[in-house]
């Protein structure tokens, strides 16, 4: 249906079925397919069935989503290597909407009144919907867009900059203030971290989408906080890549703060921001936190405040001779994402967004991941889809999983999440203790 | 206020003369433009000493004109090679080194670019104002490829300023590099600048050849924005020579 490694997006109108808009792959699906698409998940409507996700055998899958009974999103990725988890695709699917939400409001999606006006306006999602769909910020190990928690990072001085900030937010009318440190959130107020997390997840996108340009003003929606009144998004770059934003009503102009406000109240840290951006250019976590040199990556979630923190071990030089090269960066996050959604689909399933029944359309062939492909241990694919809790009265909280290229451990407490990929060369019995003594390092030295 | 001929208050084409080396390599890093973020500027040793002058620059024209691809080429930033709607306020920095004709007195100009997106500008009311408050330059932009566009110029210029403003007004014509489609003519624009009496300036392909593409325009923009703050301060204040550092304008040391 569609070329492997790339993903459409269609946008629909629910009633009538009139396409709005395609994003993504270059080839665009005729419209007989589109057409096709939408008639399929009519019809099961007409049954009383909600169709929601499909896949072919060949690895190909089709997730269809309505939103307010009013538009419909349909995500098409291609099978292959890259194949994107039917997770992930719900996930791009909701954040999608959040960002027509963000940009346009509710009212405007809701109720459409003019399809060719509708169709018009639309277009100035496109900026922050191909952003999504570019996946660009996967090979930095960005997983916000997955996990839903905010992508963070630990200064090694916090307090300062959290000090300054909540001045400078306070000075600007505002009580949500954010510092983003290479698209990361390192310090932020106590009201943003308060946001929805796809909010600040949105957000932080939006913020990192204007490259180059120094300050800017935008009219955002928030698609949970305040779907029907605009607010506006002021964002300033003080260093490249180190951008403050606050989130503020009609009042202070960005003339304002940006000539009275941000020069007085950041020109002091400088030198603290300068060292902030070294330090994102290693690790999103202090030097403090030292990592054993056999884990190839981590992401530790907050489950509390929904932040997360990724890391990953560069090759070290007391890496001992024998032990096999690390994979690329790119290649360990891809492998981390790919752990998280095995983890949250079986075992950690609470974490997981609770998605209306699934009817699939063809027999399931797990198509998947290459850490389950290749799972060592001789567990047959079709038990891994089983539903582990049926018959359970008790939660999982941790797992396993053994493959050619590394082992992975989850772990959850009821504070923490983590999700740990180590070299082979770890024996697997240790596995456990060295994700225990991972998480209390992580959490211990950095108070996350 | 009429637009001053080109080179009689800086010295035209300074980027192309050694002595000017210095300065612009401050706003280079590794060949490109440097990108200064708010709390940065241009450094120079002590024996180079310039000062740097504020100015805020609105960018005006139709939806898909050009506007953002604009800020980014005089920024010198990446030009975005898909045409996205801006849906908000951005500005962005362009620090550019000038010598005065008469002193050869160096200076920094900081140009701040406003571009707004047409569509926001006309759903959200604040974004005009807030781009309108303390501007001293308006950019009135057409496309090559949209008669249209240019058509519209004179009806912005009149919604945009009022003759009492103290503002510098340009028109810069964008996508001159199409001209396989181009839609308006030379003897238009000719009838134009005569009629109008403000200089249209031609932008357009990729930004290969560095600061040969921007400069007239900054120059041009400089020199008009110079030369207005001059005339204002001979005239409000009692020295009979123009003394530029005495006007309110923000001179960073």
């Amino acid at each position: 249906m569609l070329q492997a490694d790339t993903v459409q997006l269609l946008c629909l109108t629910a009633a009538s079925g009139v396409p709005l808009f395609s994003r993504g792959s270059s080839k665009q699906l005729p419209f007989s397919v589109i057409g096709s698409l939408n008639g399929v998940h009519m019809f099961g409507a007409g049954q009383g069935t909600v169709l929601s996700s499909c896949e072919t055998e060949r690895g190909s899958r089709v997730v269809w989503r309505v939103f307010q009974d009013s538009l419909m999103l349909i995500a098409v990725s291609g099978g292959g290597n890259k194949a994107l988890s039917e997770l992930h695709l719900r996930r791009l699917l909701e954040n999608t909407w959040n960002c027509m939400v963000l940009v346009l409001g509710r009212d405007e999606l809701a109720n459409v009144r003019n399809v060719e006006r509708l169709k018009r306006e639309l277009r100035s999602c496109y900026r922050l919907i191909d952003r999504l769909l570019e996946r660009g910020g996967e090979d930095q190990g960005f997983m916000g867009d997955l996990t839903h928690c905010a992508d963070c990072l630990v200064p090694a001085q916090p307090g300062i900059l959290q000090e300054t900030l909540d001045s400078f937010t306070q000075a600007a009318d505002s009580e949500f203030g954010c510092l983003l440190i290479r698209g990361r959130v390192a310090v932020a107020t106590d009201k943003w971290l308060r946001l929805a997390p796809q909010e600040v997840i949105l957000l932080s996108t939006l913020a990192n989408s204007l490259s180059g340009v120094t300050s800017c003003d935008y009219p955002v929606f928030l698609p949970q906080g305040s779907p029907t009144v605009a607010h506006r998004l002021l964002c300033f770059q003080l260093l490249p890549s180190a951008v403050v934003c606050v989130l503020c009503g009609p009042s202070p102009s960005l003339h304002r703060v940006e000539s009275e406000l941000v020069g007085s109240f950041w020109s002091p840290l400088v030198e603290t921001l300068r060292g902030c951006l070294e330090q994102a250019e290693r690790s999103s976590l202090p030097p403090s936190v030292s990592l054993r040199w056999d884990i190839q990556a981590l992401l530790v979630i907050n489950r509390e405040t929904r932040r997360s923190v990724v890391a990953s071990s560069r090759a070290s030089s007391q890496n001992p001779s024998e032990a096999p090269p690390l994979s690329s960066p790119a290649r360990r996050w891809e492998l981390l994402r790919h752990f998280y959604t095995f983890a949250v689909t079986r075992y950690f399933t609470s974490e997981e967004v609770t998605t209306s029944p699934t009817l699939p359309a063809t027999p399931a062939t797990p198509a998947a991941p290459a850490t389950q492909a290749s799972s060592t241990p001789a567990t047959p694919h079709e038990s891994l889809h089983e539903d582990f809790s049926k018959g359970f009265t008790h939660q999982p909280t941790q797992c396993y999983l053994v493959t050619d290229e590394c082992k992975c451990y989850g772990l959850q407490t009821p504070q923490h999440q983590l999700y740990l990929l180590t070299d082979l060369s770890v024996p697997t019995f240790a596995l456990r203790s060295v994700a225990t003594l991972t998480l209390s390092a992580v959490t211990g030295a950095t108070g996350f | 206020m009429e637009a001053v001929p080109p080179g009689s208050v800086i010295v035209a084409d300074w980027y192309r003369n050694p002595d000017s080396r210095d300065f612009f390599t401050k706003i280079l890093h590794k060949k490109k433009r440097r990108v200064f973020g708010l709390l940065e500027a241009p450094v120079m040793p002590p024996h180079l000493k310039a000062d740097t002058v504020r100015y805020k620059v609105f960018i005006s024209g139709k939806s898909g004109v050009g506007k953002t691809a604009l800020a980014a080429r005089l920024a010198g930033h990446q030009i975005p090679n898909m045409h996205y709607e801006t849906t908000g306020m951005e500005t962005s920095i362009v620090f550019w080194p000038v010598k005065l004709k008469e002193s050869s007195r160096v200076l920094f100009f900081q140009f701040q670019l406003w571009d707004c997106g047409e569509n926001a500008m006309r759903r959200f009311d604040h974004m005009l104002t807030s781009c309108k408050e303390q501007v001293d330059a308006i950019l009135f932009l057409f496309s090559f490829t949209d008669h249209g566009s240019f058509k519209d110029i004179s009806n912005q210029m009149s919604r945009f300023t009022d003759p009492s403003d103290r503002v510098v007004r340009l028109v810069v014509g964008t996508k001159f590099d199409l001209f396989m489609h181009t839609d308006v003519t030379e003897s238009e624009i000719t009838r134009f600048q005569e009629v109008s009496r403000v200089p249209v300036f031609r932008v357009g392909g990729d930004v290969s050849e560095g600061f040969g593409e921007i400069a007239p325009l900054l120059n041009a923009l400089a020199e008009n924005l110079w030369h207005q703050d001059c005339i204002h301060a001979s005239s409000a204040s009692l020295p009979p020579q123009p003394h530029p550092e005495d006007t309110n304008r923000e001179v960073i040391v």
